[in-house]
């Protein structure tokens, strides 16, 4: 279970303020697949960030499984970062002179990568296709293929949390029914809270969640905009 | 995570390659000038072991050729307890040997290809007194001689006569006619002096291979000194009291003189080659400071194309400290392979520098010089690695990979 309880980010531009967010709050429950949908600019990539204590909220608290985001240091931030989410971003963001498996591991490699580490990374690969790609660098591989190695790199952690930053964004429509279908897959097989920042409304499904968002408010929560009528509700 | 760090440097072959000439070069300059340092030490160290006497000269002159002295002096040293053996003895820069100057013979030299020779090579005169070197034990040129030379030593034949002992490395230097090392038996004209060779010596110093000895009146025909003179005087102390003993004494009961021991000489050049070692540092310290900053330029080109890369790895729960490491370890791997090569470098520039040198100056790296060469490099390039990796490393990721992004 994943608690947003008015949560505000503000940046500084010279003398002024801005508010990526303005008091958002919003409950996404374990194993859900959750959408984050809204215009540029909304605020949608600040709060998955958020949700990833890639970044602190300036106001407000984010609870993950009863764990307060905004309470823990430095140190337990890089261990929730490590153990309990993965992330997915729209440029794959692999390491390009690591080969595929190599880039799975990464989150293990300060403390030294075990054999079951190992052992992990490649069946995930395998799973998302890439058996025959483990010693393939980022160069070698399509970008449906580095997707799919992030996407095993978001999961190798077995973690409670996957966040996804447009993961479709840079690929073809039928390379992202495919990442969909992979994502799916797994998020069942291994109960995963999932939760996507997207433009593109052909992925959401009548069962997911779906977070719209706008001028860093949830719609339910923003001004009356044109065109903007959905607010925060399951897509059916 | 040392893999990793590792090729991350692969990745990028030409910076990492100008990176490497940039640090190594100065480690091979550290080497280099310790090496010369060192040599110059052991030779002058070996030439000074051959000396086992004491040297009785002006106060305050440099060394014999500088020196003048009352023939006087010598009866009073000999009078002071402890003395053994007194020998004086005229000391001189050689005029034009074979008619041909300093100058002449560098230029000579050039135009033949052979290159212009150094000031090692200019000869002095020695000239020395039979009757009372005959009664020394220690002296150097009859040692070496009879050691590795050939022909005889001045005896009392030579008494005011033109002959001279010669080294090896005269020899080679004023060939005769047909191009060839002169031998005993040759003449050699030194100033207006026709001179025979009755003797050739080697000592291995190029301190000691320049002198020419003869009787100490030739000498003083040729260099133009007053009979009531000498150079320096060279004495031998019985076994008690010794020789700092004998020195004392001899500065005590001739004010104005200057007694040295090998020892207090040798001391003395230890001093100077200290001062000159920590000029010698100061250069090497600037020239770690260029490489330093070509460290952290590189590094600092490196870390700022890869915000993405340090995004992700914080992302993925690397800490600072890990992030920091590894940009700590790539520029260590860095100062490693710059010290390698700088080792290798300065190690065969050493063994090609022996093939041109000699004369007892000896380069060398020891391992110890290896080791402080490693160490350097390995420091300059972790010393370099900080800053950027600090950079790194306190990049918060979403702004980091927002950054890299763009």
């Amino acid at each position: 279970m994943i608690d947003v309880v008015d949560v505000w980010k503000s940046y500084k531009s010279g003398t002024r303020t801005l508010d990526a967010l303005r008091g958002v709050s919003c409950t996404i429950e374990k194993g859900r697949f959750a959408f984050i949908v809204g215009p540029s600019g909304s605020g949608k990539s600040t709060l998955l960030y958020l949700l990833g204590a890639v970044d602190r909220p300036s106001r407000g608290r984010i609870l993950v499984e009863g764990r307060d985001l905004t309470a823990m240091s430095e140190a337990e931030q890089n261990d929730y970062r490590r153990d309990t989410v993965g992330f997915i971003f729209q440029s794959f963001n692999l390491i390009s002179n690591l080969s595929a498996v190599e880039n799975v591991l990464i989150p293990f490699m300060p403390r030294g990568v075990t054999a079951e580490q190992r052992a992990r990374a490649v069946d995930l690969l395998k799973r998302v296709g890439l058996g025959d790609r483990l010693d393939h660098h980022p160069y070698q591989l399509s970008g449906g293929e580095q997707q799919r190695v992030a996407i095993a790199r978001a999961l190798v952690k077995q973690p409670l949390v996957v966040l996804a930053d447009e993961p479709t964004g840079e690929l073809d429509s039928k390379t992202g029914d495919e990442i969909y279908r992979i994502l799916r897959s797994l998020q069942e097989s291994l109960e995963t809270t999932l939760v996507v920042v997207t433009h593109d409304r052909r992925f959401i499904t009548p069962q997911d969640l779906v977070l719209e968002i706008q001028d860093g408010l949830l719609a339910d929560d923003a001004e009356p905009a044109a065109g903007f009528a959905t607010g925060l509700h399951a897509a059916d | 995570m040392g893999v990793f760090a590792w090729r991350n440097l692969l990745t990028r072959p030409m910076r990492t390659l100008l990176a490497l000439i940039g640090l190594s070069i100065p480690i091979l300059g550290v080497l280099g000038l310790f090496s010369l340092s060192d040599g110059l030490r052991n030779m002058v160290g070996d030439t000074l072991s051959q000396i086992e006497g004491v040297i009785v000269l002006r106060e305050n002159t440099p060394s014999p050729v500088a020196s003048t002295l009352s023939i006087g002096v010598v009866d009073k040293i000999r009078a002071v307890p402890g003395v053994r053996a007194v020998a004086p003895e005229v000391w001189g820069i050689a005029p034009n040997i074979e008619g041909q100057g300093m100058l002449m013979r560098a230029a000579g030299n050039l135009m033949s290809k052979k290159g212009a020779g150094s000031i090692w090579d200019q000869p002095v005169i020695s000239g020395q007194d039979y009757p009372t070197h005959k009664d020394l034990k220690s002296a150097v040129f009859p040692r070496a001689l009879k050691e590795r030379g050939e022909g005889r030593f001045l005896d009392e034949r030579d008494v005011g006569k033109s002959s001279i002992v010669i080294s090896r490395k005269i020899a080679r230097n004023f060939p005769n006619d047909k191009g060839e090392p002169r031998k005993v038996g040759d003449r050699l004209l030194v100033g207006e002096e026709d001179c025979e060779i009755v003797g050739i010596y080697e000592t291995g110093s190029m301190l000691l291979d320049v002198v020419v000895v003869m009787d100490i009146q030739t000498a003083r025909r040729i260099l133009k000194m007053p009979v009531e003179t000498v150079s320096s005087i060279y004495v031998e102390a019985q076994t008690p009291p010794g020789y700092q003993a004998v020195c004392a004494a001899i500065e005590a009961a001739e004010p104005g003189v200057s007694a040295r021991s090998m020892n207090e000489v040798q001391a003395n050049f230890g001093m100077l080659m200290g001062q000159v070692d920590k000029v010698l540092m100061m250069i090497v310290s600037l020239a770690l400071l260029v490489g330093v900053v070509g460290i952290v330029n590189t590094m600092l080109m490196s870390t700022t194309e890869r915000f993405v890369e340090f995004g992700v790895l914080r992302t993925n729960g690397w800490s600072q400290a890990n992030v920091l490491g590894l940009v700590t370890l790539e520029s260590a791997y860095l100062g490693l392979l710059a010290g390698v090569s700088g080792c290798v470098l300065a190690w065969l520039g050493t063994l090609v520098a022996n093939q041109f040198v000699g004369g007892g100056l000896r380069l060398g790296v020891s391992p110890f010089s290896l080791l402080l060469g490693l160490g350097l490099s390995v420091a300059t390039g972790v010393l370099g690695g900080l800053y950027p990796a600090w950079r790194a490393a306190r990049m918060v990721p979403m702004e980091a990979i927002r950054l890299g992004s763009h």
